[in-house]
């Protein structure tokens, strides 16, 4: 991406012109109305930048620009948050985030402008020291990871906890959602439930079962076991054999689950029965 | 969830199971002990049903969390209930985890009770929660198809 060198280098530590501005910001939002300052301060940029960025001081190619800085910043960060999808959840991110931009640009830098001014200028001068230190080490070993690393490190200077909050938390229900996706596949008949509640109820109703079948079934075996007494030596190659034969067949398809519950029922209360009757006598 | 960490090979877990499982059985059917009828068909059939979890989750291994638990349930058993009932006379008292928040977004008695039924899954997020619960479910699977043949192995 090409804005985003452009910005990258404006808004970088090593770059003096940015360091100075970053000591102007807090100047430009102290002085005046918000507007007022805001207009200064994109002069200030402007006029530090000098040659790199081509800005007016019009509040508009600022806009553009701070656009352009957010979406690649969350985009990176939503890139090293989520490593499997990142297609569909970058293209979420870019679109909420460049909303954003544009409608409340200004109210962000105000935020940011104001957060500075609290801190005090100590903590904008250490940010600026370890970005000059990070970045010199960024830029001997990587120049092609040099724009995502930044882009984190910028994201982190100006104070976006909520969007990285955010960020995380789409992140995670993305995962959530993800593996929400696996379960139903997973349990037969879950498919066509919609809504997580219902969902995790079918799951929980399908461990249940899986867990009562294992306990009747070691009934079962415990009564089969004891009849079975002299020949349970022979069995064990014997059923090794066969079950590796059926593994081959027996993939853990929802299919095939299903059709075992489905099946499984009415055997299952009669084998109950019939256990039930054996151990009365 | 990674979906290389669910792909685990069947066969191997199905055979090792098998395997297992059976030389608890006759493990269980050598030694019997001789006590009043009821008590020893229940204390039999306990044993089968600790020797098909203790051989499922050995099967899979330390690497999970669900068979991590049921090993350490199993093999401290009695120090286990103590614990339990412990844990729920403070639990009563105690404030809840914030962490348990993640299952609250979702329908907090749903999620709570798929924790009670995870072995193991109390102390969980939810994203791992439901991980967990995944592979879980795929090893009761197979935990019921190879007890089922092998009862009916047995019992023709």
């Amino acid at each position: 991406m090409d804005p985003p060198l452009v910005n990258e280098s404006s808004f970088s530590p090593a770059n003096p012109s940015s360091y100075s501005l970053a000591e102007i910001w807090p100047l430009g939002a102290g002085i005046g109305d918000p507007n007022g300052g805001l207009g200064l301060r994109m002069s200030n940029l402007g006029q530090n930048l000098g040659g790199l960025v081509e800005t007016s001081a019009n509040r508009d190619g600022s806009a553009e620009e701070s656009t352009v800085t957010e979406q690649s910043g969350s985009r990176s960060g939503g890139r090293k948050r989520v490593d499997a999808n990142s297609e569909d959840e970058s293209s979420k991110i870019v679109s909420t985030s460049s909303g954003n931009d544009v409608n409340d640009s200004n109210g962000k830098r105000m935020k940011i402008s104001g957060f500075r001014d609290e801190n005090g200028s100590l903590k904008a001068e250490v940010e600026t020291s370890s970005g000059t230190g990070n970045k010199s080490a960024e830029q001997s070993t990587k120049p092609s990871e040099l724009p995502k690393q930044d882009y984190i490190h910028v994201r982190a200077r100006r104070g976006q906890a909520t969007d990285s909050h955010s960020l995380a938390e789409r992140a995670r229900r993305e995962k959530i959602s993800e593996r929400m996706k696996i379960l139903q596949d997973l349990v037969p008949g879950c498919n066509k439930v919609i809504g997580k509640a219902l969902v995790l109820d079918e799951i929980i109703n399908y461990i249940q079962s899986l867990q009562s079948q294992v306990e009747f079934l070691s009934m079962k075996l415990e009564t089969v076991n004891s009849r079975m007494n002299p020949t349970i030596e022979g069995f064990p190659s014997k059923e090794l054999g066969a079950q590796a034969f059926d593994a081959a067949g027996m993939i853990f398809g929802p299919q095939a689950t299903r059709e075992y519950v489905q099946g499984s029922q009415t055997e299952w209360l009669h084998m109950q029965l019939g256990g039930n009757f054996e151990r009365a006598t | 969830m990674n979906p290389q960490n669910l792909s685990l090979n069947p066969t191997s877990i199905r055979s090792k199971f098998t395997k297992t499982f059976l030389r608890a059985l006759t493990r269980i059917n050598n030694r019997r002990p001789p006590i009043s009828p009821s008590r020893e068909i229940y204390q039999r059939y306990r044993r089968v049903k600790i020797a098909a979890d203790a051989s499922m989750a050995s099967a899979v291994g330390s690497r999970r969390t669900w068979s991590r638990a049921i090993l350490w349930k199993i093999r401290n058993q009695r120090r286990y209930r103590a614990l339990v009932s412990r844990r729920i006379s403070t639990h009563a008292m105690t404030k809840r985890d914030p962490r348990e928040n993640y299952g609250r977004e979702v329908g907090h008695g749903s999620a709570d009770e798929l924790r009670r039924i995870v072995p193991g899954g109390e102390a969980m997020d939810f994203c791992s929660l439901l991980g967990e619960t995944a592979h879980y479910i795929k090893c009761l699977n197979t935990q019921v198809q190879v007890m089922r043949s092998i009862a009916d192995l047995y019992s023709t």
